[in-house]
């Protein structure tokens, strides 16, 4: 994006805060007056929180400490808003852009039941067992059962079927509804793209 | 599973590569409710991939001797179809969408099987049934002839054979194209099929006549269908091919349902609710293209056609019968079951027309009364009748389908119930046919179950039995209709 050659570095910063009008203003305003560049950003609200996550690059003369401290200077600024939480963190040099597309192989992975302690942690622990990368989640509630979905990355798992099959087992144990479907099926019936 | 058929067929006119989109999007998942809403239309709302077709060719399976020719069709049916089962299997695992029938449709065997009898006939027959059996297929199409325009002396043997060829065989289904809109009604063939019908049911009369249900007589047949017992593979179709039939009468009333539920109070149209079958035809379409493509691609073989008949199945919750009840009839068979149909049948063209690079077959919502719980029970209530099936048959696929009647019903009487059928077909440019089985020993209001996906009914009344004989008698050939002066 910078065409700029002077020395950069790159930062990942993470905001949590109560929702509201102007927070994307705010925080980007405060990076482009440090002269940060966006490489990249997520959004996300829950409920009424919001978290955002940037990767952006800095003049070699910003730190960690004056980039945070910049961002709080929002929270001073807006005395009468809910105050942002700021994490700021040197990113990884190594960190390789364009990495987030969905691999060819994966999949989706639902899982229902009824509410309960502990759900999340059952599946995803059943994930990293099995060496299933989980690339994305979230959670839905419909007729009183609770729902997880997974988007899942098969791609270090050859066998699908044994896959298939611990689950089931996993299924019976934990009493959850499980289903494992190509994420095909889901452009397939979801999506009008062109080709 | 891997091993590909490729370079056996070396035709492949119609085969594109993979046009799934391109992966390179961001990974923002589609939403939740949209996955929620795919997994229910897979789980709850009985979506299957109906069936899996591999049309293969036989006409390079002539030997010297009729053994040499049998021993031929059974290898290549063997080497073509070998994964198919697996492929499917493996495909709708993938998927979690489950491919309900995996079968075959040969090139007519009246072609195959020009000059000889008609017990060598059967015995093709019986080899078509052994070879399906090995690769693990339920039936198999393509026991066929097309008499359109006059019948041949090989079309003659095979008509011959029918009773013997699907009374000792399980899996082979025979059907014949008796008319056509460009050649007209071959009347003489009819009359001799009514006969036919009549001896496959009192052949197989321990199986309440249900070697009539493998059987089907045809006007307009298309060469491309993968739903039986029509299915065959037209000499104008490639050397192997992969056909598909989708389901999803279930798909399409849950739909209607959750949209009128969430649509309470505010007033909805007609038109509304054809745009909501629409869309459940587009997503069924798309989920069945995308499971018959990649069979056909892991098996090496050209992908035909999509068929987007709905077909329904006695299971509570798939019926077509059911639809009409949605759309406002309270009784199946009232007036308005017709409109409706017309309606449904148009809306589902529509939506897979959309999602699917080729669609052919049949392409309609199918009414077999038998294979759908809701028309069985209009037909035992008496709201249903087959007048008025008839007349829905000229809205829709395919025809006067599984529709137990009694076995007394003379063989003339059953050749003008065809003769009306196939009329209508012919004049209106489509395809219609009929498969009825008219049960041994049983009168109009006695009970028949077939089982499984084909079902169960009460024995239908066909009214004025007797009364068509003259007309039967005639014979020849009710021309084809003139093509301008439409109305």
């Amino acid at each position: 994006m910078s065409n700029d050659s002077s020395p950069q570095k790159q930062f990942v910063i993470t905001i949590l805060s109560r929702d509201r009008v102007g927070i994307i203003a705010d925080v980007s305003d405060a990076i482009s007056t440090l002269e940060g560049d966006i490489a990249d950003l997520r959004e996300s609200v829950l409920r009424g929180y919001l978290t955002m996550i940037f990767l952006v690059t800095f003049p070699a003369s910003q730190t960690a400490d004056t980039i945070r401290q910049s961002l709080q200077a929002i929270n001073t600024r807006r005395v009468d808003k809910p105050p942002l939480e700021v994490i700021v963190r040197p990113a990884d040099d190594s960190t390789p852009a364009g990495q987030s597309s969905i691999p060819p192989d994966a999949y989706v992975l639902t899982a229902t039941g009824s509410d309960k302690i502990g759900f999340v942690a059952s599946v995803s622990g059943f994930c990293a067992r099995h060496d299933i990368n989980i690339l994305d989640l979230s959670t839905a509630v419909s007729d009183g059962d609770y729902t997880m979905i997974l988007l899942v990355d098969l791609s270090e798992r050859g066998d699908v079927a044994d896959i298939r099959r611990r689950l089931q087992d996993f299924g019976q144990e934990t009493g959850l509804r499980i289903v494992l479907q190509h994420y095909d099926i889901f452009k397939a019936t979801n999506e009008v793209s062109l080709l | 599973m891997s091993k590909k058929l490729s370079g056996t067929f070396s035709e492949r006119p119609y085969q594109t590569t993979n046009t799934a989109p391109e992966m390179s999007e961001n990974i923002t998942m589609i939403q939740s409710e949209q996955i929620l809403n795919t997994v229910a239309m897979i789980q709850r709302e009985n979506l299957d991939v109906r069936a899996v077709t591999m049309g293969i060719s036989l006409l390079d399976c002539r030997g010297a001797t009729i053994v040499e020719t049998c021993d031929n069709i059974r290898a290549k049916i063997g080497r073509c179809a070998a994964n198919l089962v697996s492929t499917c299997d493996a495909v709708g695992e993938q998927y979690a969408v489950p491919v309900v029938n995996k079968r075959i449709a040969v090139t007519p065997i009246s072609e195959v099987g020009a000059g000889y009898t008609s017990s060598e006939l059967v015995q093709i027959a019986q080899a078509l049934d052994a070879a399906t059996a090995e690769v693990g297929c339920d039936l198999i199409g393509g026991f066929s002839a097309n008499v359109e325009s006059g019948v041949s002396r090989a079309d003659q043997a095979l008509i011959e054979a029918l009773p013997d060829a699907l009374v000792s065989t399980q899996r082979v289904c025979a059907s014949i194209n008796a008319a056509s809109t460009r050649y007209g009604l071959n009347m003489n063939a009819v009359a001799r099929l009514g006969q036919t019908v009549k001896d496959l049911a009192e052949n197989s009369a321990d199986q309440s006549g249900f070697a009539a249900a493998k059987f089907v007589v045809f006007a307009n047949q298309p060469t491309d269908v993968p739903f039986m017992a029509g299915a065959s593979h037209g000499a104008n179709q490639p050397e192997v091919v992969i056909n598909i039939g989708v389901s999803g009468p279930g798909v399409v009333a849950r739909a209607l349902e959750r949209h009128l539920e969430q649509s309470s109070g505010k007033s909805l149209g007609l038109h509304d609710l054809a745009d909501v079958i629409k869309r459940a035809a587009y997503r069924v379409t798309c989920c069945g293209e995308l499971i018959g493509r990649q069979v056909a691609e892991t098996l090496g073989v050209p992908f035909g056609i999509v068929d987007l008949s709905l077909a329904p199945t006695p299971n509570v919750g798939d019926s077509i019968g059911e639809i009409l009840k949605i759309l406002g009839v309270d009784a199946i068979g009232a007036p308005g079951s017709t409109a409706i149909v017309a309606m449904l049948n148009d809306a589902v063209k529509k939506g897979g027309a959309f999602a699917s690079q080729n669609v052919g077959g049949l392409s309609g919502a199918f009414i077999p009364v038998c294979e759908d719980r809701e028309l069985a029970l209009a037909a035992e209530a008496g709201s249903l009748t087959i007048e008025k099936l008839e007349a829905m048959t000229s809205v829709c696929s395919v025809g006067l389908d599984m529709i137990a009647i009694p076995g007394s019903v003379d063989a003339e009487t059953l050749a003008a119930l065809i003769a009306d059928e196939l009329a209508i077909g012919m004049i209106n440019h489509k395809t219609t046919a009929v498969r009825v089985i008219p049960v041994p020993g049983k009168e109009a209001g006695d009970m028949v179950t077939f089982g499984g996906l084909f079902g169960a009914s009460v024995i239908m009344p066909v009214r004025n039995i007797g009364q068509s004989t003259r007309f039967v008698r005639f014979g020849g050939k009710i021309p084809a209709p003139i093509h301008s002066l439409r109305n």
